[in-house]
């Protein structure tokens, strides 16, 4: 809308943007196990941990440290190049995806005048690069289960293919209602869509739950863990990994769960306009950060669903009802 | 915490919830039905309830189930087979230890090991007695089979340390002199039922 | 003899309406044992005389109570062994017993292997119904190895009996405890053997018989054995392990030839040393009896932790430019057919003086008689009534000998000669019927011919026989009165049916042997008497049959345990260590003509003489499997180490390795020369005789035998001699302590062989007596 008076995007505003999304989201995905960890142990009565720095911050470094200072293992039959990208395929994808998502509101830095924007490309197809994105980070997985030449790997990449190529069904059709009411695919739009105040969520509902649903399973996060599921397959894909390879595939799944945050916030929860007395940054990141919490909730809640009822509810529940939100959505348009 | 609980084994006069278990649907018309009965309710917010409602007791009510281990430590049962001490008789501060050697025979993991010889006193004297902790496995055998209550589990069960020679040693295991009017019968596996007296046939003293 | 055993004199008996088979005059107790019917007993020793002591052993023959132990089963008997008033009996019984006996079974050595616990909780006794005032009874230190807890005591007399009965020193003996005595009212109220048997009980203790706080005894050690609570134990043995900890391993005792039947028992020195010690002997004393050698000299183990490279190669290096080897019989069966085989394929001269004597005797005596072997062993001699014994030191040179000598008299009423130039004081208290002749050296030839005349046929006699025949002259000749001795030779003679003679060393280091030996055939050809020879050494009589030995060598000489230029020593003192006997596997061939296994009791780390072997010639892998290998025409058998039995079946038959074949031919006439007295020794005379725990190097290695290496003489004798002596000989001197031996008599010294570094041997040559001159230092 008010495109127009926005200064030009220099790639100097480009690039500071994509290093400062590394820089917070990565720091954001290690900062998420922290309190993955307390959050889970409250909720449990315990206490998490607690001996590292206050209140066991600094666990996070004594993580990192760790993972760094870990002995790189890459097995004797394993394909050792597929083996060494694998990780670096879900991280890369990550990230990338969130190139397109608007992370902060547009600012200028000042004295130096460099313009950063709220997004480090404003692809007018930024939703289905993103979604395309994340498909795409299906191959971490998937090769770093056959790569190394292990049983429960291989079981691993088969249910991380089949729970991935599923999901990425719902995911779409449930964000294809909203798509069709914002008339565009690029989440500035979706942003200035909600700017008045009423969320896209309270006209998509069954899209919004729809993309709850999918989104974790795509993000690989309970009840739809399957993919390293301790008790039936060690741990699944990752099993042979360790050290920095095997952060790289945490920071990876992190920064996913930020990115289904942020869709979620910027397509159904309003995005970050201005509400009430607050403003728009930290909107986003109050939502974000709800989202993110949700996610560790429910991990605390609800127990694992089998791949049978994964795929169940998949094909025979959320794609329906997807489809059917999808026309009924068409149909109201059509009449509207 | 008391040690009621751990007194009470009568474990089988617990109530248990008996579940209801129906037949699974077998129709395809059941089986809509039962998904959407379950569907339905609002079980997996109860979760959600339930684990938040557990985070603000945990945060806000000072219901927090941890016991930070090396600063804070939970009674332990009087019952419980830790480092093995071994007692001396309050009358004389004589190690009760006989030498019978029973304890070593009885060992499954074949850990005790002692020497004896005929002392000064023409009585047999325990001259070196060790149990090798890194094969003991804390069964309390030695500790019910000893005829004198010589040998007992005592609660030292922080045992780690650089060499597992370290507390077996019938010295560390001993009751320190001073230490007598501490010394704490034992309990627990082997110890005197509290109507022994009534359980043993006495002999006749017709003199 | 073999037709004790045969169908003729089995009687069939029924026990608990079973039918069985037994031997005729045998004791019912025996009888059921052998047929694995277990009946309690506690104070019944078998080849002993029963005491009655405990009366536990009661069972129901033919409808009336009788001791089971005391009875002999008759045709058709028929036993119950157990009714309800035996029952009763049996748990009264065993309540009196554990009345004040003390509760230390914690303490108590015994305790695991300890009868009255075995028999109060087989009896099931729970409860106790009797009691009395306990008696002080002290604890006492009987000699070097006895302890006595009187306390502990049962006084089941099984140690009197095994010590009176079998072993012949009858040390120990019940004597008063002044105990309180039994109120009467018990009498009519309590099963009548169990009071019995309490009040016999209440009244005795045991205790050494010489009236004094220790016993005079040759330190046996039997009695402890016996034992079936802790009341007696060895005092070395006392608190130091529990009986169940001790891993027991069969073997052979390696001292002398009688090769006893034994359990080295061993267990880890300590809880910082893990290396395993013997910490005693067990035998199975019910068929096999041990001395104190046998029994406390357990530890003569060589310790050797590694194989000392550099030494075995001067060994190889010596092997191959020896031309000697000298050897004592200390030695299995394996390894001297070992040395034979270097003998035979390298030309190496083989040295054992006692073994060589032996030798010499056994070949002599086959020629003359055509038996193989001589005719008996002492098994059978143990069976026998009427017993002799010539040319050994009875109560020295071999225990088996001198306990059959005096089993005989307290077992079978038998009678004894004993014909020795040493005066001995215990002989003639082993039976009431026993004639010693203490007769000059160099007569030995005069006694076989008194013998042929008092028990030969005398029809069959070859002249040269015959004619030297005069029963008055002979026995006046050995210094016997012979009015008096027709007199008590006919008391001697009555009811008598089975003779034997014993021979010893004396016979074969004699310069006449040739001549003694054809007398012994001539005896044996013509009398009922069969003849038993000790041989002198361990196994003395293997080494005679497998290896070739020579007379005299010179050369390179490698000692096996015994003196060379290059030594092999099991005792640790040598330039190759050799495992000793406890450490050894293989067999030994005793003086009952068996071939026995014995197997390791201890480790041994180092060098065998199998490794030798290996270098030198071409041997199998283990020093047992020469054991097959072993020369079948001198009687052993091509049977496997591994499958050689060891033990006792519970009718007391020997089950250990295998006898060895025998075979007699037919032979002309024997030739013997006529006695005459040119070698008989006057003077002052020595005697080569060990004293009574003392055998060989091993022994004296072993911490509980001390006997020294002295001059033994009797208590009149030592007197006269002084503290210390020179004993002068024609090729040497030796300066010894005089030590005094109060059962030796007469005034010929006796001066032991057991170190082998003293050259004994050379000193004495071809006699065990020399004439000496003794001087006081």
């Amino acid at each position: 809308m008010d495109a127009t008076i926005l200064p030009e995007v220099t790639a100097v505003g480009v690039i500071i943007k994509a290093v400062l999304i590394l820089a917070v989201i990565s720091a954001i995905a290690g900062f998420g196990t922290y309190i993955e960890r307390k959050v889970l142990a409250f909720m449990q009565r315990r206490l998490g941990p607690q001996h590292v720095g206050p209140y066991g911050l600094l666990q996070l470094a004594a993580d990192g440290i760790k993972l760094f200072t870990k002995e790189d293992i890459i097995p004797q039959h394993a394909n050792k190049i597929i083996f060494s990208v694998a990780p670096a395929i879900t991280a890369a994808t990550a990230f990338i995806a969130l190139a397109a998502v608007p992370v902060f509101p547009d600012f200028t830095i000042p004295f130096v005048d460099v313009f950063v924007p709220s997004i480090a490309s404003d692809v007018n197809v930024g939703i289905l690069f993103v979604l395309g994105m994340m498909a795409a980070g299906l191959y971490g997985p998937l090769l770093a289960g056959m790569a190394q030449s292990n049983k429960w790997g291989i079981i691993g990449s088969a249910r991380t293919a089949i729970q991935f190529l599923s999901y990425e069904v719902v995911t779409g059709l449930s964000l294809l209602a909203p798509i069709m009411m914002v008339g565009s695919l690029s989440f500035v739009d979706f942003n200035d869509y909600q700017s008045d105040g009423t969320w896209l969520v309270v006209y998509q509902p069954v899209a919004f739950v729809l993309f709850l649903i999918a989104g974790y399973a795509e993000t690989n996060r309970t009840p739809f863990d399957l993919l390293e599921h301790e008790a039936e397959i060690v741990s699944g894909y990752v099993t042979e990994y360790s050290g920095m390879r095997w952060g790289m595939f945490f920071i990876g799944e992190y920064a996913n769960m930020i990115t289904i945050g942020v869709i979620a916030s910027v397509v159904f929860l309003g995005g970050y306009n201005d509400w009430w007395i607050f403003a728009g940054w930290f909107m986003i990141l109050a939502k974000i950060a709800f989202s993110f919490f949700f996610m560790l909730w429910v991990r605390a809640a609800w127990p694992h669903v089998r791949p049978d009822q994964l795929m169940w509810l998949c094909w025979k529940v959320l794609m329906p009802l997807a489809v059917i939100n999808v026309v009924i959505t068409g149909l109201v348009m059509m009449a509207g | 915490m008391g040690l009621e609980k751990f007194k009470d084994r009568n474990v089988g006069t617990q109530n248990y919830i008996k579940l209801d278990l129906t037949h699974p649907p077998k129709d395809g018309w059941s089986k809509f039905k039962q998904v959407l009965s379950r569907a339905v309710q609002p079980e997996l917010f109860v979760g959600l309830w339930v684990t938040l409602r557990e985070m603000n007791n945990a945060l806000f009510r000072g219901k927090m189930h941890t016991t930070q281990y090396p600063l804070e430590k939970l009674p332990i049962s009087p019952r419980y087979r830790a480092i093995h001490d071994m007692l001396r008789l309050l009358e004389s501060g004589h190690y009760r230890c006989i030498g019978c050697g029973l304890c070593e025979k009885i060992c499954i993991s074949n850990c005790i090991s002692m020497d004896t010889r005929y002392d000064e006193n023409q009585r047999k004297e325990v001259s070196e007695y060790t149990i090798n902790f890194g094969r003991c496995i804390f069964c309390g055998y030695c500790a019910e089979v000893c005829p004198e209550l010589a040998i007992v589990h005592g609660g030292r069960y922080e045992n780690a340390s650089e060499q597992r020679a370290s507390f077996s040693l019938f010295e560390d295991m001993l009751t320190p002199i001073d230490n007598l009017n501490l010394q704490q019968e034992y309990q627990g596996f082997g110890a005197i039922s509290p109507n022994a007296d009534d359980n043993i046939k006495k002999t006749p003293l017709a003199y | 003899m073999s037709e004790m055993q045969s169908v003729e004199n089995m009687v069939s008996i029924k026990i608990d309406g079973v039918e069985y088979k037994a031997k005729e005059g045998e004791y019912i107790l025996n009888a059921a044992r052998a047929n694995d019917i277990f009946i309690p007993a506690i104070c019944y020793l078998t080849r002993c005389s029963p005491t009655l002591a405990c009366r536990i052993c009661l069972v129901e023959a033919d409808g009336k109570q009788v001791y089971s132990c005391n009875a002999k089963v008759k045709e058709g008997m028929e036993i119950t062994t157990t009714t309800p008033n035996i029952l009763e009996e049996r748990r009264a019984i065993m309540e009196v017993y554990d009345v004040n006996h003390p509760l230390q079974c914690g303490v108590c050595d015994q305790s695991g292997e300890c009868e009255l616990q075995n028999y109060t909780l087989e009896l099931e006794v729970d409860s106790q119904s009797y009691s009395i005032p306990d008696t002080k009874r002290e604890t006492k230190n009987w000699s070097s190895v006895l302890h006595y807890d009187a306390g502990l005591c049962i006084v089941c007399e099984r140690c009197t009996t095994v010590c009176k009965d079998m072993i012949g020193d009858a040390a120990i003996k019940t004597t008063k405890r002044g105990g309180a005595a039994l109120d009467k009212s018990l009498r009519g109220n309590m099963p009548k053997d169990a009071y019995a048997m309490w009040n016999k009980l209440q009244k005795s203790i045991i205790a050494p018989s010489n009236g004094t706080e220790n016993t005079d005894c040759s330190d046996c050690g039997e009695c402890v054995a016996v034992c079936p609570v802790g009341a007696l134990v060895s005092r070395d043995f006392q608190y130091t392990t529990n009986a169940w900890d001790l891993k027991r391993i069969p073997a052979t005792c390696a001292h002398c030839s009688s090769g006893c039947q034994i359990y080295y028992e061993t267990k880890p020195t300590s809880i910082s040393d893990r290396t395993e010690k013997i910490y005693r002997v067990t035998n199975e004393w019910n068929y096999v009896s041990l001395c104190g050698a046998g029994r406390f000299g357990y530890d003569f183990e060589n310790r050797v932790e590694s194989k000392d490279t550099k030494a075995f190669a001067n060994a190889i290096t010596a092997f191959n430019k020896a031309k000697v080897i000298n050897f004592t019989s200390v030695i299995t069966n394996e390894e001297a057919l070992m040395l034979q085989t270097l003998k035979e394929k390298k030309g190496i001269k083989l040295i054992n003086r006692e073994a060589r004597a032996f030798q010499i005797f056994l070949d002599f005596y086959s020629k003359a008689s055509g038996n193989s072997l001589y005719t008996t062993d002492f098994k059978e001699v143990m069976k026998s009534d009427f017993v002799m014994s010539l040319g050994t030191s009875l109560r020295n040179d071999n225990p088996n000998a001198r306990y059959a000598f005096n089993n005989v008299q307290k077992m079978n009423k038998g009678a004894g000669i004993y014909f020795h130039p040493v005066g001995d004081t215990l002989v003639p208290t082993f039976g009431r019927t026993i004639e010693v002749f203490n007769h000059k050296v160099g007569y030995e030839e005069a006694v076989l011919l008194l013998i042929i005349e008092l028990f030969a046929d005398k029809d069959k006699l070859p002249n040269s026989v015959k004619e030297q025949l005069d029963r008055a002259k002979l026995v006046e000749a050995l210094g016997g009165d012979s009015a008096k001795f027709e007199k008590s030779f006919d008391k001697m003679m009555k009811k008598k049916e089975k003779f034997s003679l014993i021979v010893g060393e004396d016979l074969y280091f004699h310069q006449k042997a040739e001549n003694i030996a054809k007398l012994i055939a001539v005896l044996e050809n013509c009398s009922d008497i069969k003849v038993a020879m000790i041989p002198p050494k361990t196994n003395s009589l293997g080494v005679a049959l497998i290896c070739d030995l020579d007379d005299e060598a010179d050369g390179f000489t490698i000692g096996y345990n015994a003196s060379g230029d290059f030594r092999l020593s099991a005792l640790g003192d040598g330039d190759l260590d050799m495992p000793a006997m406890n450490q050894q596997e293989g067999t030994l061939t005793n003086m009952h003509k068996r071939v026995t296994p014995t197997n390791a009791g201890l480790d041994y780390h180092g060098y065998t003489l199998n490794d030798i072997m290996k270098e030198v010639l071409s041997a199998p892998t283990h020093t047992i499997d020469w054991t097959p290998l072993l020369p079948t025409d001198k009687g052993f058998k091509a049977i496997d180490f591994d499958s050689l039995p060891n033990g006792y079946s519970n009718d007391g038959t020997e089950n250990r390795g295998y006898l060895l074949d025998t075979s007699t031919v037919e032979v002309g006439d024997i030739e013997v020369n006529k006695f005459d007295d040119s070698i008989a020794l006057d003077g002052e005379i020595a005697y080569r005789c060990n004293p009574q725990r003392q055998f060989s190097d091993f022994t004296d290695k072993a911490h509980q035998i001390f006997e020294e290496f002295a001059l033994y003489a009797s208590p009149k004798k030592a007197e006269s001699l002084g503290k210390r002596v020179v004993v002068e000989f024609d090729n040497g001197n030796l300066e010894l302590d005089v030590k005094v031996d109060d059962r030796m008599a007469g005034d010929i010294v006796a001066i032991p062989d057991f170190k082998s570094a003293e050259n004994i041997y050379e000193l004495f040559g071809a006699s065990r007596y020399q004439k000496v001159i003794i001087r006081e230092v």
